[in-house]
Order: structure tokens, then sequence, then C-alpha cells
């Protein structure tokens, strides 16, 4: 058990902390605001802050589940049509029976579809990215099937306050992205529930022996993630008072981008909220900026797909120092000195 | 004290496990010995409960069951640390060995906030008990050395297991030293009145650590003796099943 030596402990340095991690972040962040500064000075003004804090609001709900089911080890691809199926859902309740059941149904359709997703992850251990895959193509369908892909018109002035109030003068998306955040964030780092999905992610072997039901918690998290799901669609809808069918399409991307960035590990078990919110808010501001500095829109989101690479190629490079740290450990426990020095077997009692 | 008596295990037409009985005191360490396929896994998946026997009966603290659950097992306190260690790389060692039995600081209906200073502690403590000695509780375990890590799996074990540790084949995967540490790692297990079963391929490692060596053949328990009353030959000819003068050739 010999201490990690010179050579290991500079090693150290490259192993992923979710301190260091942040603060690349927050860097890439300053350093962004000081070239908008420059070449888009009118950047800088509230209104467009509020403008952002809309598109962040949006994506930083919908990371809150991402986030949740990524740290445990699974992902959900098909978010961006289950979005518009909440949302298209509520819009016709709101329509035709009321306000109140619409909201119930906007998050009721989102938990049922997450539960299902989640149920068919668990029954056939296929890779869930297929399992998602699938489903956001057959949830896409669904959304044009309900309208026939006509947009709902007509819903009551009622059903715009939940998400076209303002309170402070923040809309109240944005509130419920804070909200989101802390409880969300309370529960996965305070919670004896949130270590343990930490150790589903981790390791689902470990999670099991230790009398985890890894089965409860793999659907719950997919019903969660739907039931967040819900809520951004019946946001959504109300917000622009209308749902569209094409809601939400590239939603899932834009949402994985940012939880991926803020340091959630693809392959689960690591990653903290903290880090999702600054990526949420360097994501937001690249966006705006290039629109801001005159680039064309479709720059923004060759940015966002250049933010998704950059940020799984930093996920995987991590890993491979962290095996390679693995490895050097490995090699010095088993120095040649030691070797040599207990070779010739120490005499057994018998014999 | 835990006990089998007379256990039979079939796979099919395949009788893996042969009428076995054995019993492990506390603070006794048993080293199950056999050759590949003598039913060694099977034996002791029978006692934590992933096995039911199709005959015999298992004793636990004096009461007779004729199979246990998984949860049954872990309940009385029955543990065991497979070769794999199945931790969470990317929590702490502290996390680790506390997982599933998180001290409550607060209990807001379902929702329980773990006491992380109660847990670091716990956990260090029970590092401690078992004697090995890792620097940072709070690191990944991803940073811990084999052996370190081999430690932690079985401090997470001890916060259950209170009557029996089982450890299949733990020594495999170390060096030289770390097995060293390892043996006396698991001596340290035994001396805290917990019994321990260890299976293992090498002999050597086997006579540091026994104090009863049982050996298997074709399933059924061909030896059972105190380690200081038998010698590697005897060991040997009864995990081969051939006479120690054949064996000799
Ligand atoms: N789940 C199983 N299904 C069928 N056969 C099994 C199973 N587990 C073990 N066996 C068989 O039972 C015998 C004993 O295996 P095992 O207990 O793993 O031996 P050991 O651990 O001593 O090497 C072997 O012949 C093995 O192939
Ligand atoms: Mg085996």
């Amino acid at each position: 058990m010999s201490p990690a030596g010179p050579g290991v402990r500079s090693r150290l340095r490259f192993l992923p902390r979710v301190g260091a991690r942040n603060l690349g972040l927050l860097i890439a962040l300053a350093v962004w605001l000081v070239f908008l500064r420059f070449t888009a000075p009118f950047y800088f003004n509230f209104d467009n802050y509020r403008v952002i804090g809309l598109q962040i609001a949006f994506i930083g709900i919908g990371a809150l589940g991402t986030s949740l089911l990524m740290i445990g080890g699974n992902i959900d691809l098909s978010i961006g049509s289950m979005m518009a199926v909440c949302a298209t859902a509520a819009a016709l309740v709101a329509r035709d029976i009321g306000v109140i059941p619409a909201v119930v149904a906007g998050i009721a359709v989102g938990g049922a579809i997450g539960l299902f997703n989640g149920l068919m992850v668990w029954r056939f251990k296929i890779s869930p990215l297929i399992i998602t895959l699938g489903m956001l193509a057959v949830l896409r369908g669904i959304a044009i099937l309900m309208t026939s892909g006509y947009a709902v018109t007509g819903v009551p002035d009622q059903f715009k306050i939940l998400g076209g109030s303002r309170i402070f003068g923040l809309q109240s998306p944005v509130w419920f992205l804070f909200l989101g955040f802390i409880v969300v964030g309370t529960y996965l780092h305070r919670t004896t529930t949130g270590r343990h999905i930490y150790a589903l992610g981790s390791s689902r072997d470990a999670a099991q022996r230790v009398g985890i039901n890894i089965r409860k918690m793999t659907t719950g998290l997919f019903l969660v993630n739907g039931l967040i799901i819900g809520l951004v669609g019946l946001l959504a809808a109300s917000r622009l008072g209308t749902a569209n069918p094409t809601f939400g399409v590239g939603f899932e991307l834009e949402v994985i981008t940012a939880v991926i960035l803020g340091g959630v590990a693809f392959s689960g078990g690591e990653g903290s909220l903290g880090g999702v919110l600054i990526a949420l808010v360097l994501i937001g501001n690249i966006r705006n900026g290039i629109i801001a500095v005159g680039l064309d829109s479709a720059w923004a989101q060759v940015a966002n797909g250049a933010l998704l690479v950059v940020a799984v190629a930093i996920d995987q490079v991590s890993q491979e120092q962290r095996e390679k740290y693995r490895r050097l450990l490995a090699m010095r426990e088993r120095t040649p000195q030691e070797v040599a020095s207990t070779k010739p077997a120490s005499p057994s009692k018998q014999d | 004290m835990v006990e089998v008596r007379s256990v039979s295990k079939y796979f099919g037409a395949l009788q893996a496990v042969d009428q076995a009985s054995l019993g492990v005191r506390a603070g006794e360490v048993l080293c199950l010995v056999g050759d590949n396929g003598a039913g060694k896994s099977t034996l002791i998946k029978v006692i934590t409960g992933f096995h039911r026997p199709d005959e015999g009966e298992i004793l636990v603290g004096g009461e007779s069951y004729s199979s246990l659950t998984t949860l049954q097992a872990r309940q009385l306190g029955i543990e065991a640390v497979y070769q794999d260690l199945a931790l969470c790389d990317t929590l702490s060692a502290s996390a680790n060995v506390m997982l599933g039995q998180e001290p409550v600081r607060l209990k807001i209906g379902p929702v329980k906030f773990i006491d992380e200073r109660q847990s670091a502690k716990r956990a260090g403590e029970l590092i401690a008990r078992v004697g090995a000695a890792v620097p940072d509780l709070q690191a990944k375990v991803a940073r811990l050395s084999g052996g370190q890590r081999q430690a932690v799996a079985i401090a997470r074990a001890l916060v259950q297991a209170h009557r029996l540790v089982i450890l299949d084949e733990p020594t495999a995967a170390l060096g030289v030293a770390q097995t060293h540490a390892s043996l006396a790692l698991i001596r340290n297990v035994a001396q805290q009145g917990v019994g321990v079963v260890m299976i293992s391929h090498s002999l050597e490692d086997v006579f540091r650590v026994a104090d009863r060596i049982v050996v298997l053949r074709l399933g059924a328990v061909v030896l059972d003796t105190p380690a200081s009353a038998t010698n590697r030959r005897e060991i040997v000819s009864a995990i081969t099943g051939m006479d120690e003068t054949v064996g000799a050739i």
C-alpha cells in the first residue's frame, strides 16, 4: 500500500474534477463575453438577457430530467417529440375541456410516455439510445396525428397565465428553472435517493448488491423525466397560447449538449447540476451572441453541434486519462523491487 | 455460527453440490478449496441466497432454513465480496462504504438527507477496523489502488455483515505486496468476531490465513480439517482425488 509517488501525483492534475471543469466553462464564458463587449456592444442590456433567460429556461428545465437520467446511467432521446405531444395534449384539453385539466393533462401525458419508455428500456435490455430514438419518431408522428398537422388555436386566455406571466420582471419559465434546479439539485446532491442514483449510474451491480431497487429506480427516473418534459410542453403551449406538432424539433440535442458540456458523464454516475447551469448560461450566450455580432443564425446551430462534439470529446479524454492513471497505479503496486524481494516463495509451514 | 447441512444443488442433470456440510464459527477463517467446477461458488451462493438448494438445510444463529433469499441472507448478516468488488468508481470511498446504509441527518417523509460527516466518520472507522490505510476517504474510488479498493469493498461488507463475510478469490487480482496486506486484513475481519469464508486457488495464501480448510471435489466435501492438522500434500491429494504417492510421480 505504498503511497502514490511524485510521478503519480503529477498525473492527478489531469483527472477530471468537477471544479476544474466548471472553471473551464466559466473561463470560456468570460472570454466570449469580453469578445462580445467589443464586437456587439448592444448585446449587454436587460431585454436581451430576458430573451436569453427564456431560451435557457426551456432547455434548462429539460436538462433537469436528462441530468437525472444520465447520472443514473440512462438517456431518453425522445424528449423533443415528447414535448410536442405534451404541448399539443395540453392545448387540446385547454381548448375543449378546461384550463386545470389541461395542466394536469400536459404533465400526466409526459409522465405516462416517460414511464412507458422506462419500462421498455428495462424490459428490452437493448441500448436506450435505440429504443428512445425510435420513440422520437413515433411521438413526432403522434403529435402530427393529434392535430392533423395543424397548430392548436383558440385556447382560453387563462391557459396563457402559467407560462406567460412575469413575476418581479422575470418570466415564469425562468422561475420554474430556478425552482427546479434548487429542488432537483438538493434531492440529487443531499439525499440518500440522490446518492443511489449516482450509484446506479456508476455500477448497477454495486447498487443492486447493497439492496437498491434498480428496476424501480430506472423506471422512476424515466417517469420523472417524462413529468419534467410534460411541464416543458405545458409551459411552451401556455406561453405561446398555441401548440404546434413541430414544437421541440432538435430539443433533445440542445438539452443533451448542455448536460454533457456541464460535466455529466455520458457513461453515468458523475456530474453536478451546478456545472449544467453554467453550461446553459454559456450556450445561451453563444447562441445569442452569434446573432448579435451579425452572423447568420445557422451559425448558432453549427456552434451548438460543435459544442456537443467538444463536450463528448472532453468526456472521452477524461475517461481515458483515468484509465491510464489506473494502469499506472496497478503497475506501481507491483514494482520490480517488490516482486524481486518476495520472489523466493516464503516457506510455507508445511512440506 | 453459520452452518450448511447435507446441501445438494442440481443444475438439470448435473449435480454441482453433493450432500455438502460445513460450519463457520464467529471469528474463524474457513478456506474453501477445490478444482475448477468443484462447486465452491455454487455452495457459497446457496449461503448468500442466490441459489435455492435442492436438499439440505442452512442454519443461521440456531434457526434452520431450507433456503434463503438474498435479502434474508443480508438481514441475517451474511455478505459476500466478489472478485470484481462491484464498487462505484465515481463515488468516494466513504460513499461506497456506506452505500445503502447512509446515516440520515433529517427525514421529511420519504426524503432522507445524508449526514455526510457521520458517514465519513463511520466509513473511516470501518476501514481502520480492517486495518487498511486509505489516505483520502473523499477521493473517488477510481483513484485508489487495487488493495485499497478491496479494503473499501470489505469495509462495505462489514457495515452489514455481523455474522459472515464471504470472499470469492480475494487475492487473485493482487500483486505480492497487496496480497500480504489483503490476508492481514482478512485476519482482522475475523478478529472482529465475524466468520469468514474465503475461496482461494493459492494454497500458500490458504495456509497463511486459514483456521479451517474444507476441500470440495465434484460437489462433495472430501476433507474438513483444522489448518494446523494438515499439510499441502494432503490438501493437494484431496483436491485432485489422487493418492499422494501418485501425485508425487
Ligand atoms: N448457473 C449454473 N447453471 C448451470 N450449471 C452451473 C451453474 N453454475 C455452476 N454450474 C456448474 O456447476 C459446477 C460447479 O460450478 P462452480 O460452483 O462455479 O465451481 P467452482 O466455483 O468450484 O469452480 C460446474 O460444473 C459448473 O459448470
Ligand atoms: Mg468459482
